[in-house]
């Protein structure tokens, strides 16, 4: 019984050691790439449009001067 | 699962995005206390409109100036409060980005974190205000070009020059539209020797208040208490001694934005004669501020679509991108 467990906690731990030997590295080129792609006009159009979409909603509820 | 917010604590107005719903709160940064219990009486715009017509023991104030927290533990209830009010309790935590000044000292920010964290927050980064105006105003910041943003706040007005997601040069001043306020207030006291409220001073600004010359201008009637008989009385102001009573704080305003420009670098530089300056926030809607900095630095100069939330909306994008864009924090690049 002894042994299965030292073996069991020996599996976790190479398991975990495997698991972080092939974690991606951060690379420095890569997360640039990724934040300049999250700048983009395209990335931000759903955020930026929440706020025109709400001006819009609000604006519809308004009474027609017309 | 609490969903994580952007919050831009301004001197005047405090604005919360949550990620997935967009803007959920958007108030004045003011809170009344019992001044002899210390409970908290009201916030946002009900505290607002008691300023200057509170009794004895009810003392409605600003937790904030000049863009930094000049009562740690007012701010932070009152940062809890707002939290509550977007749903935020003991159970949900959420990641939160505040933007602030990115004049604040090393000090100054561990407050605003600090308060944030104990109001509730998991975890708290601070981006700089420029940086997030202009991810709000939809500049393409994700460009090789200069990218220009003038930030006129309540009590900070900075300018940066933004290019491939990083701030080039930035030039910040500890002035905003509350110093406007307080500059007609004095001009009031000093000259007609009546005493306003800055409540009224904030009307006058928004009535008849302009940096330079403008059309179809028209003078005011302002009331107030007499210095010398402690009765009402109504004045009337006019436009051209307003803009003379405004006159130091837009010159430190426009000054600061020459010295940014002298800071860019000339390739970014003649991005700007093209491209344009372009002016967000609250005091950025003083009248006549645009063509004044245009005319003094002969660079085109444009209002955003999105004066007022154009900060909290730049916050609330990285919100969103968190992970991609956490790179962008005060603290992260140093």
């Amino acid at each position: 019984m002894f042994v299965i467990v030292i073996v069991g906690v020996a599996i976790v731990v190479a398991a975990a050691g495997i698991a972080l030997l092939v974690r991606p590295k951060n690379d420095p080129v890569d997360s640039f790439r990724r934040q300049i792609d999250a700048l983009s006009p395209e990335a931000r159009r759903p955020t930026i449009d929440q706020v025109r979409d709400a001006a819009d909603d609000s604006g519809d509820n308004e009474p027609d001067d017309s | 699962m609490a969903r994580d917010l952007a919050i831009d604590l301004g001197t005047a107005n405090t604005l919360v995005y949550m990620k997935g719903r967009g803007i959920v709160l958007n108030e004045p940064s003011v809170i009344a206390l019992n001044r002899q219990t210390g409970e908290v009486l009201a916030t946002g715009r009900e505290a607002w409109q008691m300023i200057g017509r509170t009794p004895g023991y009810i003392v409605a104030v600003r937790p904030l100036r000049g863009g930094a927290i000049t009562d740690f533990e007012i701010t932070e209830r009152m940062i809890r409060l707002l939290l509550q009010r977007v749903g935020v309790s003991r159970f949900t935590r959420p990641k939160v980005v505040i933007c602030v000044p990115s004049a604040i000292t090393e000090v100054e920010r561990r407050a605003v974190t600090d308060a944030a964290r104990r109001a509730g927050a998991a975890d708290a980064n601070l981006i700089e205000q420029p940086m997030a105006a202009a991810i709000g105003a939809d500049l393409p910041i994700d460009e090789p070009v200069g990218n220009m943003v003038i930030d006129v706040g309540g009590g900070t007005s900075e300018t940066a020059v933004i290019s491939l997601g990083g701030i080039v040069s930035l030039e910040a001043v500890r002035v905003g539209s509350f110093d406007i306020d307080a500059a007609i207030q004095n001009h009031v006291r000093r000259e007609h020797g009546i005493a306003i409220g800055e409540r009224t001073a904030e009307e006058i600004k928004v009535a008849i208040g302009s940096a330079d010359p403008t059309q179809d201008e028209n003078q005011a009637e302002v009331r107030g208490r007499d210095l010398m008989t402690g009765l009402p009385k109504t004045v009337v102001l006019t436009p051209e001694e307003v803009r003379f009573a405004i006159e130091d704080v837009v010159s430190s305003i426009v000054a600061s934005v020459v010295r940014c420009l002298s800071k860019a670098p000339p390739e970014l530089s003649q991005d700007f004669l093209v491209r344009g300056m372009y002016l967000v926030g609250g005091g950025g809607l003083l009248r006549g501020l645009a063509e004044r900095i245009e005319r003094e630095t002969q660079v085109p100069v444009r209002m955003s679509n999105v004066p007022l939330e154009a900060v909290v909306l730049g916050a609330g994008h990285v919100i969103e991108h968190y992970e991609a864009l956490k790179g962008m924090f005060m603290g992260a690049r140093r």
